[in-house]
């Protein structure tokens, strides 16, 4: 009752639809400024380089598919390759990470065994540690033994640094399930294995699906470990083709755009496709690790 | 706890994997750095051991330590920027005049999920002397005198290298602190206003209180996120002008990497991995303080 009275002040309302308007304006800003960027590669990724150079910011007068023929068919810039080692790296990388942070977050919960308390503070210190102080050393360990500039050598990595996070999110997830389930199953002679994957594995897809979509972001986009480990541009991974184009574009932004949009692609159609289930992993993920 | 445990080769079988790989990209890479600080080694296999020379020389070396400040420097601006911002927008979006809200938490939470390699050569672009917007918008807005090599200012650099970082995030700690306040019941705000706090006072009074773990834990992913601020840094700088924009990992990279440096390359990594520990871990207390209040 008492908010109708205050609406029906003229001094009030007025103060309201400025209020509205300002308030409005500011996220409208704000969510255009997010989208601005994708939007002006876009179509600027029509132009060709003399055409943006002379209009950096109006759309395109001739539109043309040119910059995208140059780069995905030109074999000298590995665009297609590139495009096939992130996807290979990502989709291995997140299985593992989520099978074996199934697995580890299992046993750290369930059973009592020697060296459960020393894996946990593991992996609590794989958390803490400021991960660009490996980068120099992971270089010198896995170049003494060979195992830099593999089509595997990301991988180790990449599962090693996210292997903490999902740990702890499956883990806590995991705590809330009652053991019952276990022992029922037990009894009924199903066999440890067959439990752990049968009946547990089932009951937290909710939670390795959040894991999944975490680290497929971040392996896609992990650029510093991909920079030091791979050399070969036969095995880059799409952050380093990026950085390769700019080298070699110099000054085409149109092209370099191009690029870009090539490699942000999969991530932009996963995102806007998926965007309320990401955004609510993410948090979520955040908000537990 | 399980009371019927899995033969303990059951158990060694499932986690020798994981924990053997984990082990052998987390540790053993420290170890090996920790062997290496001692050495004077150039990545061949001649090594001459030199104590503790290395640490000594990085006790004392400018660039290090100036390192050091841009990454403390970059953390303050975040946090003031990603986690400051977010908040005020939080409270900007949960008021009723605001419409469109889900649009804004999709457009809002995209940039965050964007390589920092990408970022990093958007905003090149839009920095750029002579095609970027930035220096375009200046000359239509009638400001063409303040237009300038932007990211060739070493005063500026550290600043300019900083901003794509907060606007990436900005979103994303958006959402983490709506996913607190949307749990808050709306009686208790619609009361506090009721009882005539304005906006400002029911942000800072009645709403803050009410979500400062959650707060807490986004200045904590703000501080470690920024003190491993490495690829922006990489495609748009690569530290200059000078080492204008130089950071931690950037300078261990560049020591151990373009001038072959690995023994001294080893000592910076021990001293980013002791910093960020510090910094981090001294971070890490903040929840802890704030539930001490609490209670």
């Amino acid at each position: 009752m008492k908010k109708k009275q205050y609406g029906m002040t003229p001094g009030r309302s007025f103060g309201n639809g400025v209020m509205s308007v300002v308030l409005n304006l500011i996220m409208l800003l704000f969510s255009a400024s997010c989208i601005f960027p994708l939007v002006w590669m876009f179509y600027s990724s029509l132009k060709e380089k003399r055409q943006f150079n002379a209009d950096i910011i109006g759309l395109p007068k001739n539109p043309t598919l040119n910059n995208y023929i140059r780069i995905l068919t030109n074999p000298d810039y590995h665009m297609g390759e590139s495009l096939m080692n992130s996807i290979r790296t990502t989709l291995v990388s997140v299985f593992f990470i989520v099978l074996f942070g199934f697995i580890l977050g299992y046993f750290l919960s369930r059973i009592r065994f020697a060296g459960n308390k020393l894996i946990w503070v593991m992996l609590l210190m794989g958390m803490l540690i400021p991960v660009h102080s490996l980068l120099v050393p992971i270089y010198v360990v896995f170049n003494g033994m060979g195992v830099n500039d593999k089509w595997f050598t990301l991988m180790i990595p990449y599962i090693a640094f996210g292997l903490p996070i999902a740990v702890f999110l499956i883990q806590s997830f995991i705590q809330e399930i009652p053991t019952a389930l276990e022992e029922a199953a037990s009894i009924d002679g199903c066999s440890f294995s067959g439990t752990l994957f049968k009946i547990i594995m089932p009951i937290c897809r909710p939670v390795m699906v959040t894991v999944a979509v975490i680290q497929t972001f971040s392996c896609w986009n992990e650029f510093s470990f991909a920079l030091v480990l791979i050399k070969n541009v036969r095995l880059q991974t799409v952050p380093l083709a990026v950085k390769q184009f700019s080298g070699q574009f110099g000054s085409d932004y149109p092209k370099i755009m191009t690029a870009l949009l090539i490699t942000m692609a999969p991530i932009i159609i996963m995102y806007f496709c998926f965007s309320k289930q990401i955004i609510k992993g993410m948090v979520a993920g955040a908000v537990k690790g | 706890m399980l009371s019927k445990k899995p033969k303990a080769t059951t158990t060694f079988g499932y986690l020798i994997v994981p924990v053997a790989l984990y082990t052998f990209a987390v540790f053993i890479p420290l170890l090996v750095a920790v062997y290496y600080s001692f050495f004077e080694w150039k990545g061949g296999p001649n090594k001459t051991f030199i104590g503790l020379e290395n640490y000594a020389t990085l006790l004392h070396d400018t660039v290090f330590w100036q390192s050091f400040g841009h990454n403390l420097y970059l953390v303050l601006l975040c946090v003031i920027g990603q986690v400051g911002i977010a908040f005020i927008f939080v409270m900007v979006i949960s008021t009723r005049f605001v419409k469109l809200k889900g649009i804004h938490r999709t457009l809002g939470f995209f940039p965050s999920t964007i390589s920092a390699v990408a970022i990093g050569y958007i905003w090149m672009m839009i920095y750029d002397s002579r095609r970027g917007i930035l220096n375009w918008f200046l000359e239509a807005i009638g400001q063409g005198d303040k237009t300038q090599v932007w990211l060739n200012n070493p005063k500026l650099v550290m600043t300019l290298v900083a901003i794509p970082l907060i606007w990436q995030y900005i979103g994303y700690y958006m959402l983490i602190l709506l996913s607190a306040t949307s749990a808050i019941d709306k009686e208790i705000i619609e009361s506090a206003e009721l009882d005539g706090a304005n906006a400002v006072q029911r942000a800072i009074h009645v709403v803050l209180p009410m979500v400062k773990s959650t707060v807490a834990v986004c200045i904590v992913l703000c501080v470690s996120g920024n003190m491993k601020a490495f690829d922006n840094i990489f495609v748009m700088t690569e530290g200059g002008p000078g080492n204008a924009s130089m950071v931690m990992a950037m300078y261990g990279y560049k020591i151990s990497f373009a001038q072959q440096n690995m023994g001294y390359g080893s000592a910076i990594s021990v001293g980013i991995f002791v910093l960020g520990m510090l910094v981090v871990g001294g971070m890490q207390l903040i929840p802890k303080l704030f539930a001490k209040k609490e209670a």
